[in-house]
């Protein structure tokens, strides 16, 4: 007998990928060979190594995970739901197996584990502090994100052309400054994740000292004129944009990003404490978003260049993690809670809850800008949501915590579903 | 508007008036004053009399550098909130024009370098008139290159090539290199600066860049001889295999048996331990 095991209810190998959100999962039999009853019980577990992910189960959309889940499966081909959620982030590309045991009925003697009757591997994947990343996982990230800019002649021109001065009121200065910049890092990891499945955008932690993140082998040091130096094994110095080699980055005021936090960069409690209505949340946007940009001189200190640095999409990780800790803590993810966003009628276009974001939208002109760079907000095989044109509105669920089609396929290390 | 909003909103603001205030005042301690400009950028956005006072902060070449230090980092992250900070972006913009020649180095560099990133035409011309003319330059030469690079034009790409052939320093000619990384004619000049050993090991991790970017073909020709020659330094041979890796011609590359071969010598016989490890990734990737 042989089951097939289908993650985010696919049989497609991209979406055998899993966050701290449930999902959705079905099992059914493919091989009835060797058994004549109607139905069979199959029990899935976790099987990985100890550095490896660890995930659990459940039956139903509500109730309580555990580590191995019985199911009574018909043998006619007929699938069954049941939910997967990750426990413990992975650190390798698939690096958990689900082993399904199956318990014929009837008196056959069978090992007490059950007979294998199906497997399947699936990765943990989680944006974990740039920190703890192992040595593989930073490779991995740095390769990927040097392949997207493939010297200035990759897809990542796109994304470097959305974040401008032209652009920046769809993004800037308005409520729609978190939703917008979480689409924004959505879109690029999808991007990313097409080269590698198994990278997770990595988030930089601006108000403690970072010595692995800034480093010659991950995103770079800065040299004496402010040139970031790399090893001769990190393809980030292969980094072009706008036709230009390199990145310009240098910490003010005799910093050392690798053994200080930001210096007047407000802390993570401090950001947490700005208040439980999403109007004094967002002026984060100032301090510590605006704070850690302008610690350096170079592209990142400036809106217009900021995006041709990658530490740029770190910085912007963490600030989109903490809007999300924030979530959490203040149970914000419903956008018809008054307190989830700020639903001020003179806000502008782009930074309603019901409008549409731009590039993704394709809209040109008049209060958006003249061109619409990247074309729609990139799809992925593990979930549906946000779609290819984005609203504010569906940023706010992003782990699925009201509607359990939302989730956007993200978590963080320290934000669990529950 | 209930009673606790009202109170709510004007505590509010008092707090970001305050820290203005605070960080505007002379008598108040240095230390003070920085952290009251960090404490809330976005109040310059609150009221032209913020705004004013700060940039005035900025241009008083009596106030303690690091103060004005904090000012312009102050008004730099506010103007990240770019439909807030609309309003005050004209005066912020002249105000970095004034102190863009102003007699402190750092506040010099810091307004060029924010305008540069802004592609000012007032402050490329001011640079490249430093480069042409040094008792006219405002920040040095390798800081005006870098600054220049941020909105490449033909004028930029003659002085670099000028730079060059005649450094002034080691730095202001490596800033010239990566100027010119995407100056289709400095193809052939690249080639030579890649393979000259002679050359500084930045220079050449420069030219190999600019190169492959530039001419990929002829990229991987000197790659590959650079990996089959012995007498190669190591952090170039690793600079050519990751260039090959990343963004090589995986057909080409499989099917070459002498670079493989020399690639198996630098895994097993490499001084440094992480460039063993990247040649046998590179192997991984190549024999299946």
């Amino acid at each position: 007998m042989k089951v097939e095991l289908q993650i985010n209810n696919s049989t497609s190998a991209g979406a055998r990928y899993v966050g701290w959100a449930p999902s959705p999962c079905r099992i059914r039999v493919t091989d009835p060979s060797g058994t004549i009853a109607r139905t069979v019980d199959v029990t899935l577990s976790n099987v990985s190594a100890a550095t490896g992910g660890v995930v659990i189960f459940r039956k139903g959309s509500t109730g309580r995970f555990s580590s191995t889940l019985t199911l009574t499966v018909p043998t006619n081909g007929k699938t069954v739901p049941f939910f997967v959620a990750g426990s413990k982030a992975s650190i390798n590309d698939r690096d958990v197996t689900i082993e399904a045991r199956a318990k014929p009925s009837g008196p056959i003697i069978v090992p007490i584990k059950g007979i294998l009757v199906g497997s399947i591997k699936v990765m943990v994947r989680i944006r974990k502090n740039a920190e703890a990343l192992t040595s593989g996982e930073r490779d991995r990230f740095v390769s990927a994100f040097a392949t997207l800019n493939d010297q200035g002649a990759g897809r990542f021109a796109d994304f470097r052309s959305m974040h401008t001065f032209v652009s920046q009121p769809q993004a800037h200065g308005a409520p729609g400054f978190l939703p917008w910049h979480r689409a924004y890092l959505l879109d690029l990891e999808r991007e990313l994740q097409a080269i590698d499945r198994s990278v997770a955008l990595p988030y930089w932690r601006f108000d403690a000292a970072a010595p692995n993140l800034f480093t010659q082998d991950f995103i770079g040091t800065s040299g004496p004129n402010g040139a970031v130096q790399f090893s001769n094994t990190n393809p980030l110095q292969f980094w072009v944009t706008d036709g230009v080699q390199g990145i310009t980055r240098s910490p003010r005021n005799n910093w050392n990003p690798a053994t200080q936090p930001g210096p007047t960069v407000i802390t993570e409690a401090q950001t947490l404490a700005l208040g439980a209505n999403y109007a004094a949340f967002v002026g984060m946007e100032g301090n510590p978003h605006g704070t850690a940009h302008t610690r350096w001189d170079g592209f990142i200190r400036s809106i217009d260049t900021a995006a041709k640095d990658p530490l740029f999409f770190l910085l912007h990780c963490n600030v989109d993690r903490l809007w999300a800790k924030w979530q959490r803590q203040n149970a914000r993810f419903d956008s018809t809670v008054a307190a989830s966003f700020t639903g001020d009628p003179n806000n502008p276009i782009g930074h309603n809850l019901n409008d549409t974001m731009w590039p993704w939208n394709g809209v040109t002109g008049g209060s958006r800008p003249p061109t619409a760079p990247g074309g729609s907000l990139a799809s992925s095989p593990c979930v549906t949501a946000p779609g290819a044109q984005p609203q504010v509105k569906s940023m706010l669920d992003y782990h699925g915590a009201v509607d359990a089609t939302a989730r956007e396929g993200f978590d963080y290390d320290d934000v669990k579903f529950v | 508007m209930t009673t606790k909003k009202k109170s709510k909103q004007s505590s509010r603001k008092r707090s970001t008036r305050a820290a203005i205030l605070v960080a505007t005042n002379l008598r108040r301690p240095a230390k003070d004053r920085v952290t009251a400009f960090a404490e809330a950028p976005l109040a310059v956005c609150e009221s032209d009399q913020n705004l004013q006072a700060v940039l005035a902060v900025v241009r008083d070449q009596k106030e303690l550098v690091e103060v004005r230090m904090a000012a312009m980092d102050s008004l730099a992250a506010a103007a990240f909130s770019a439909i807030a900070f609309a309003p005050c972006r004209n005066d912020y913009i002249a105000t970095l024009r004034e102190v863009a020649t102003d007699p402190n180095p750092q506040i010099r560099e810091t307004a060029l370098g924010t305008l540069a990133g802004e592609k000012d035409g007032f402050v490329q011309k001011k640079l490249l008139e430093g480069l042409k003319n040094p008792a006219k330059a405002l920040v040095p030469p390798e800081k005006a290159l870098q600054l220049l690079s941020y909105d490449v034009h033909a004028e930029s790409y003659s002085v670099a090539r000028d730079i060059v052939q005649n450094p002034p320093n080691p730095a202001a000619r490596q800033e010239a290199l990566r100027l010119l990384a995407a100056d289709a004619a400095s193809a052939p000049f690249f080639e030579k600066v890649l393979r000259d050993k002679d050359e500084m090991r930045e220079n050449r991790q420069i030219a190999a860049s600019a190169l492959r970017a530039l001419n990929p073909d002829k990229f991987q020709k000197h790659a590959r001889e650079m990996l089959l020659d012995k007498s190669e330094f190591e952090d170039i041979q690793a600079t050519s295999l990751t260039a090959l890796g990343q963004f090589g011609d995986n057909e080409a590359v499989a099917k070459d048996t002498a670079l493989l071969k020399s690639v198996d010598r630098l895994s097993d016989k490499a001084k440094s331990a992480k460039y063993k490890r990247s040649a046998k990734q590179f192997l991984g990737k190549y024999r299946h």
